[in-house]
């Protein structure tokens, strides 16, 4: 294996094991192989040859959920995030990529239609066979054991993703693109409508981004060059294409890939490139949003007392840790919550997804996300807001497991709630 | 290693046995950048199974490295020689904290910093804080005597190790030492231990001296046209009869790593810097604080700047903090050596190493424990340089003659290991290499634990 930017890169690391006290997974493996400086050891090994097994050292890189901590914690600023995907990308060349994930990352979700036809049939089959499991924000469906990882619930499918509700000619053009993701569209479409109607309240004129491809986030982190290019290439021309003031995420994952991974997955030089930096450029995060338009402003005054401290924040490693856009979230929900937003016990503790991770090895992701909601319902949190489309997911599992009467829901949804005030149940019921 | 005393290893642990290459390699290394590849890496859960892996060496005569986590200077957890690393990861419990008779009792695997804090909640304090306290362990601690940024108040981790249970080179477990503060019953097999670096015995469990929290504490930063001015001031400041609770130096060198990561305006003509803190009671630390103040004035400061809380004493530490990570912008490698000589030849000291530095043209960049005299001597270079590298080794050398020459000790808190194993005899003579050799064959008459270090053997050349 050879690749002079990964040298370069890793070269920096000093070993002197500061990545062991934040990372997320060590308290799980007790062993070097889960921190950042062992991963960094083991691509030096494979750069230098003295380690030919590909396959061997692309499994202790797999074993990462990416959620940053060394990363900021390194005296030395190793950029560890990008390490292990250029890493799993190399050692990918080499390696392959597993079958499933190359036609669900290239072909299902770089293709709009053939997400939607997959949800389609997603949904009939878990109304079909699996039980139900009504919890505190929605149905879910449970996995049986020894499928999947021991208990897995996962949400209700909707008949409709949210682009699927818009009118044809309704949110074609505007000066803000609400880029809504997979997720928010086709998984919780309530939270693509909330985040669009709040965005809306902006007065700015609101374009929804269709055709969308999946952002590429999940092909990227799995080492899957070629198809998260293909997501990414359509999406960059595209938002280049319809020339929006303004590109807007509601998820931080997506975003991080338009602010930040897409510029190192491109080549640089090329037109792509340019491209790729006038999105980045452009993209923002939804709090951000809402404080920098007035909408925050805008919304009534939230009622004192009421249900004081049960709303919490989730940050998202992503979005709060990688970005470092945490403190937005916050104020917004100060002004949309009032007293019913409270710091949230462990609010940025990693949830333990890590997206593909958590299809690899459920149980430690499940071992994770439930500390997390455990320590947040213990701490008197009753809803966990956040702002990433993967960590709802996970904290709604998480949820089913621990305590299903806990809440798991977007900002947007507390932020409409907030809007239409004087009426209607709080979202997520 | 034979195939055989590695399946009595893995009928002993089973998966906590680790051999694939890639386990190896990620127990290859330690903070020195140095790399040894070991046969298997063992994650044994108490002292009975660090004993049978002790015996299993001893029968199959094969090397056992104690690792805690990694993050030595001077290669002591590296396997030079193969064998088994023995990782302490899995034994990390805090056994118990006894408010009354003021004491810890902890395995070796626990993080420095848990400690700290889990006796802080307690209102009591385990002083010794290296600057790896946030990820090295106790066991790691006590193998190498770490010391910190407090020794000149509370000294170093051998002043808070009472007693100690301890796995010896022919696997049989002793316990030394006291949950008392006195004790001479026999020799002190205790300290003994202590600084041993994993080459006497396996420290299964420790028992820890605890003081009692201090109330306040106080931070300075006092800038100086030179050295000659702040190690001056260190002088004058230990006769005033005050004792800081660190006082750190940073020559210019430092200074200008520290401005490389966070730019902080500082008087025209600062060449060196200070920074001290007080702690003890609150009306005490008020007192101390100005005394300070006075004194540093009256040794030509320029300014000083003084936080008393929280934040503000931080920030002021911060950049203490910062020069480790702005050392790796000035070149890749760094030659990390931590001399220490008597307090009152420190600028003495600083005035060598600056023209050192000029003659053997690499850059050195100096800081350190200036209230103990312990500095930290940088040489940094490119590393693709053979002239370069050797060129650095002989400034090494030079250092380590200097500092002998002065009164003074060729390695602070970071021990011998491999990194100064050659100049071992330049400072405790060849009557001092024989009698600590003597010694290592009481404890380890097969020379089981962690060979190649503090003495010179052909597998630990400096690489």
């Amino acid at each position: 294996m050879r690749d002079d930017d990964l040298s370069a890169l890793i070269g920096l690391c000093a070993k002197c094991g500061t990545c062991r006290t934040v990372c997320t997974l060590y308290p799980e493996r007790k062993a070097e192989i889960a921190v950042a400086r062992g991963k960094v050891a083991l691509l030096e090994a494979s750069l230098s040859g003295e380690d030919r097994d590909a396959a061997s050292v692309q499994e202790a890189l797999t074993d990462c959920l990416l959620c940053g901590r060394c990363e900021r914690a390194c005296p030395n600023q190793v950029l560890v995030e990008e390490i292990v995907m250029k890493g799993r990308a190399d050692l990918a060349e080499e390696v392959g990529i597993p079958a499933w994930k190359s036609i669900l990352f290239g072909k299902v979700m770089a293709s709009p239609a053939a997400t939607g036809f997959a949800r389609r049939a997603a949904a009939a089959a878990e109304r079909l066979i699996l039980p139900r499991v009504p919890t505190g924000s929605g149905l879910h469906y449970r996995f049986p054991e020894g499928f999947g990882g021991g208990g897995r619930t996962v949400p209700e499918l909707p008949a409709n993703g949210f682009l699927e509700t818009l009118g044809k000619r309704e949110a074609a053009r505007g000066e803000v693109m609400l880029f809504v993701g997979c997720v928010f569209d086709h998984v919780f479409p309530q939270v693509g409508r909330a985040a669009y109607e709040t965005v809306k309240a902006s007065g700015k004129s609101v374009a929804v981004f269709r055709d969308a491809a999946c952002c590429g986030l999940p092909a990227m982190v799995s080492g899957d060059r070629r198809s998260a290019m293909e997501c990414i290439e359509g999406n960059l021309r595209r938002l280049r294409e319809a020339a929006p003031g303004t590109i807007l995420f509601p998820c931080g994952s997506c975003l991080l890939m338009f602010r930040r991974n897409a510029l190192s997955l491109v080549p640089k030089g090329t037109p792509l490139h340019e491209d790729a930096v006038w999105v980045a450029d452009r993209s923002t995060d939804y709090a951000s949003f809402l404080l920098a338009s007035g909408v925050v402003d805008r919304l009534p005054d939230p009622p004192e007392g009421e249900r004081a401290g049960e709303i919490g924040y989730h940050d998202p490693c992503h979005l709060s840790g990688t970005l470092g856009k945490g403190p937005e979230a916050r104020q917004v929900l100060h002004r949309a919550a009032g007293d019913a937003f409270a710091e949230m016990e462990g609010a940025d503790r990693c949830c333990g997804y890590g997206g593909t991770f958590n299809v690899r090895d459920y149980p430690t992701s499940a071992r994770i996300g439930e500390d997390k909601v455990t320590i947040a319902a213990r701490g008197g949190t009753k809803v966990i807001s956040t702002a990433c489309s993967g960590c709802i997911l996970q904290m709604r599992d998480m949820a089913a497991r621990v305590d299903p009467s806990l809440r798991v829901v977007h900002i947007a949804e507390l932020v409409q709630h907030a809007l239409q005030r004087g009426g209607g149940d709080p979202p997520g019921r | 290693m034979d195939p055989k005393a590695l399946s009595a290893l893995r009928e002993l642990l089973g998966d906590r046995l680790r051999t694939s290459l890639e386990e190896r390699i990620c127990y290859s290394y330690d903070a020195t950048g140095k790399r040894f590849l070991p046969d298997a890496v063992a994650f044994p859960v108490d002292a009975e199974e660090v004993r049978q892996i002790v015996l299993l060496a001893n029968r199959d005569r094969f090397p056992v490295v104690p690792r805690g986590a990694g993050s030595g200077f001077s290669g002591g957890s590296l396997p030079v020689q193969g064998g088994v690393v023995l990782s302490t990861e899995r034994m990390d419990r805090i056994l118990a904290i006894d408010g009354e008779n003021m004491y810890a009792v902890v395995e070796p695997g626990v993080v420095t910093e848990r400690l700290k804090e889990e006796v802080r909640q307690r209102g009591l304090f385990y002083p010794p804080d290296p600057a790896s306290l946030k990820f090295s362990t106790i066991g790691g601690n006590i193998a190498e005597c770490a010391g910190g940024m407090c020794a000149v108040k509370y000294g170093v981790t051998r002043d808070y190790v009472l007693g100690l249970e301890a796995v010896l080179g022919t696997g049989e477990l002793v316990r030394t030492g006291v949950t008392t503060v006195k004790g001479v019953v026999g020799y002190d097999l205790t300290r003994m231990l202590v600084g041993s670096e994993g080459t006497l015995g396996i420290v299964t469990r420790a028992t820890l001296r605890l003081v009692p929290l201090p109330e306040a504490a106080a931070t300075m930063l006092a800038l100086f046209p030179g050295n000659r001015h702040s190690a001056g001031a260190v002088n004058a400041i230990v006769a005033a009869r005050v004792t800081p609770s660190a006082m750190e130096l940073m020559d210019r060198t430092a200074i200008d790593c520290v401005l490389a990561v966070i730019p902080i305006p500082l008087p025209d003509g600062t060449g060196s810097a200070l920074l001290l803190e007080v702690d003890g009671p609150k009306g005490s630390v008020e007192r101390d604080a100005e005394r300070l103040e006075e004194v540093c004035r009256a040794c030509g400061s320029l300014e000083v700047r003084r936080a008393s809380d929280a934040r503000g004493r931080e920030e002021l530490w911060k950049l203490r903090r910062s020069i480790s990570p702005g050392l790796r912008r000035v070149a890749p490698v760094k030659l990390n050596e931590d001399i220490v000589v008597p307090r009152t030849r420190l600028a003495d000291m600083f005035d060598f190493l600056a023209d050192l530095a000029a003659r053997k043209r690499v850059r050195i960049i100096n800081f350190g424990h200036a209230g103990d005299g312990n500095i930290h001597v940088n040489v940094m270079i490119s590393g693709t340089d053979a002239d370069e590298t050797r060129r650095a080794e002989e400034a090494v050398e030079e250092v380590f003659r200097k500092t002998v020459e002065m009164g003074g000790t060729i390695s602070g808190e970071h021990g011998i290991g491999i990194a100064k194993a050659p100049f071992l005899e330049m400072e405790v003579g060849p009557l001092g290499v024989s009698v600590m050799k003597r010694l290592k064959g009481c404890f380890d008459p097969n020379g089981i634990l962690n060979p190649g270090k503090i003495f010179l053997s052909e597998e630990a050349v400096r690489r």
